[in-house]
């Protein structure tokens, strides 16, 4: 019923003026496809072989080349931006991706339409060192799909050299005297969130009605932002560019990490909990080389060391053990437990992504 | 009217090689499967999409439809437009004497802002279309400021003498040998708050504490036109160097002055290197958001990267791929109106 783009090309290229040439793949087939090694006919594991398609600035080199040490299997990394970019490859017929990271609702979705492979909790023993909080979530109960990899959340990153004041929440970042004083994340869903926090309204219940009531909060806070950034939104804090920001844990923690100055509120209005999960798509070919990553990145040491070079909060609790003091104690990496049991995660929202989408953008360009 | 004219009189004289023979094809070949490739069948597929809708998950569904031009021209806007203008009017002009303290009926200026503060609000109410207004005028001031630069500078080089010549064009492309994305993170260093540029000023007791200059419009432009400028350059210079001095002395020989020289010969003569200077950096610059993301902060969104985010979060293919087209339009635009000014 639904044709994919895949089809498509396909139609097009036998369709269109191609004839003469048309065994020559377009470059939107190279792209959403393998890289070039990657095997076309092995049935799986035989082949030392992993394509592991992950976040950008999420899994470590060290850890990558420690796993084909031990193993022997030869990883091939490919990463991504967006959960949306990596579902544009995925569903576009990337064929070779033997383990994914997708966040929890896209999780959802894809166990939902039928994309993943169950995982053989047999074959990965280390899921025991798991905090309780982070198996069996709602995304994917059981955790028959998926493994957790890192959690986080976000908040409010204050420069105390530049503000004095006691910043508890959004509506004290938003006002107008630290305007065009503040960096946020450049994710529509993720602002769209804040406000509806603000609102008191759950984060994913993004109605029409809802978003028309967040629609005055934002229209009144986007002005005041001077930069929108979700790749390194630390930069701009550093420089001194801006004194305040709502920031990913991760990029929080370190910048606690870089300098006492800056300190870490969790937004008394509330926020929410991501966790990325690594998980096996359908087509995969070496799932039993995924399933060995998968019980690797749980390893205690292993999961630590990605700790260590990216601050998110940990869902291994034997891992948290071998962090350093001060590192357990970054409230950007690891929220109290009471802030924590307040904390929502994001369901798939859908369509409704366009309008959250384009609610935010009209504001923006304001 | 002269590309039709053009070519009906060249007609008897070409055509006999209007028949390329085998040899002819196959050495235009690679041209053509590469044209055919990479320009033909991405265009077509684009279009294609952009009248097509999305499931949940972002994937293409097959069906024909114009909701998404109609979404990207902000027609549910320009639909409520007889009476969204009155009314933003109306409110506009009760702020403002809201503002001014007075009641009762507005005098003439009053009116005059009102009708302004309306029609302000009425714009803003188009998202999209707005959008692709802010990239142009960004991608315009570029153009005009990289003319204004680029200009002397390329008839500077085009007149000196040969050796200099050599290096003065070695210089204008060394940018060129490290990746822009490198040169714009340098940028970053040099203006943030704590750059080099806020410590020099800073240290020289010029400004008593750093200034604003990172993340703001300027930024953006500064970024385009250091990106860009030698795309104006290059093509002026090539016109430059062709110029024949002896027209340029001619003209001072029948009494022209220095700005009538250069208006009338010097500038007609180099026109086939301003425009493609102004093609090769207006086009690229309206779609660029990598420099206006890194440097002005993403503040406001332009539209290629509005385009960006349909494609990747917004989860919205068809409608990114209809402002794609959109934009191809400006650009065809664009194209014709200069193609026209190397006509006439």
């Amino acid at each position: 019923m639904k044709h994919t783009t895949r089809n498509f090309i396909v139609t097009a290229l036998a369709a269109t003026v191609l004839a003469g040439c048309g065994k020559a793949p377009s470059p939107v087939v190279t792209e959403s496809s393998s890289p070039p090694d990657a095997p076309q006919t092995t049935t799986g594991d035989a082949e030392k072989k992993l394509n592991l398609f992950c976040w950008s600035e999420y899994v470590p080199q060290s850890v990558i080349d420690q796993f084909t040490k031990e193993t022997g299997i030869k990883v091939s990394v490919e990463n991504y931006a967006s959960n949306e970019e990596m579902l544009a490859k995925l569903l576009a017929g990337g064929g070779s991706y033997d383990l994914i990271q997708p966040s929890e609702y896209v999780i959802e979705s894809l166990i939902k339409e039928n994309l993943l492979i169950p995982i053989d909790h047999a074959a990965i023993p280390n899921m025991k060192n798991l905090a309780p909080d982070f198996v069996n979530m709602s995304f994917d109960p059981g955790n028959q799909y998926t493994v957790p990899y890192m959690a986080g959340t976000v908040g409010i990153v204050v420069n105390t050299a530049l503000v004095q004041d006691d910043i508890k929440g959004y509506t004290d970042v938003f006002q107008e005297k630290f305007k065009k004083n503040i960096v946020v994340l450049d994710d529509a869903r993720e602002i769209v969130s804040w406000g509806l926090n603000t609102a008191g309204i759950p984060v994913n219940e993004v109605s029409d009605e809802n978003l028309a009531k967040v629609k005055p909060i934002l229209a009144q806070w986007l002005p005041l932002v001077k930069v929108y950034d979700s790749d390194s939104p630390k930069t701009a804090l550093l420089n001194g560019d801006v004194a305040l920001g709502v920031v990913w844990g991760g990029e929080g923690a370190k910048l606690l990490e870089a300098d006492k100055k800056f300190k870490w509120v969790t937004p008394v209005e509330g926020s929410h909990l991501f966790v990325d999960s690594l998980a096996i798509p359908k087509a995969a070919k070496h799932v039993k080389n995924a399933q060995l990553f998968m019980d690797f990145i749980l390893r205690p040491d292993i999961s630590a060391k990605i700790s260590q070079e990216f601050p998110y909060l940990n869902p291994n609790l034997a891992a948290r053990a071998l962090l350093s003091e001060e590192q357990r104690n970054n409230p950007a990496s690891f929220p109290t437990a009471a802030e924590l049991s307040k904390m929502e995660t994001f369901k798939d929202i859908g369509e409704q992504a366009s309008k959250v989408d384009e609610l935010v953008t009209s504001l923006k360009a304001q | 009217m002269a590309g039709i004219v053009a070519p009906t009189v060249a007609a008897d004289a070409s055509s006999y090689q209007r028949k390329p023979g085998l040899m002819a094809w196959l050495v235009l070949a690679p041209l053509l499967i590469w044209l055919v490739l990479f320009v033909i069948v991405p265009t077509v597929m684009l279009i294609c999409v952009s009248f097509a809708e999305r499931d949940a998950l972002g994937r293409v569904v097959w069906t024909f439809n114009g909701q998404n031009y109609l979404r990207a021209l902000d027609w549910d806007t320009v639909k409520a437009l007889p009476q969204l203008l009155p009314r933003n009017i109306s409110e506009g002009t009760e702020a403002i004497l809201k503002q001014d303290g007075v009641s009762g009926d507005p005098n003439l200026s009053q009116r005059l802002r009102g009708i302004g503060a309306g029609m302000v609000a009425t714009f803003n109410a188009f998202v999209w279309f707005r959008i692709l207004l802010i990239s142009i005028w960004y991608a315009l001031l570029t153009t005009i400021i990289c003319m204004v630069i680029g200009y002397p500078v390329a008839s500077f080089i085009g007149r000196s003498p040969e050796k200099m010549r050599v290096i003065l064009l070695t210089l204008v492309m060394i940018p060129f040998w490290t990746s822009f994305l490198v040169r714009t993170y340098a940028w970053i260093t040099i203006l943030s708050k704590e750059g080099l540029v806020n410590s020099l000023l800073v240290a020289a007791q010029i400004i008593p504490e750093p200034i604003t200059i990172l993340y703001t419009p300027f930024a953006s432009v500064l970024g385009l036109v250091y990106n860009y400028l030698p795309f104006m350059i290059l093509p002026i210079y090539t016109s430059v160097e062709r110029l024949d001095n002896a027209m340029v002395e001619a003209a001072y020989d029948l009494g022209a002055g220095p700005v009538r020289a250069f208006s009338q010969v010097i500038i007609p003569l180099t026109k086939p290197g301003i425009v493609a200077g102004i093609l090769l950096v207006f086009v690229p610059s309206i779609a660029m958001f990598a420099i206006t993301n890194l440097m002005g902060g993403g503040n406001p969104p332009t539209i290629g990267e509005v385009i960006y985010k349909q494609f990747t979060s917004g989860r919205n293919q068809p409608f990114g791929a209809a402002l794609g087209t959109l934009l191809l339009v400006t650009f065809i635009i664009s194209l014709w109106l200069t193609r026209k000014q190397r006509e006439d």
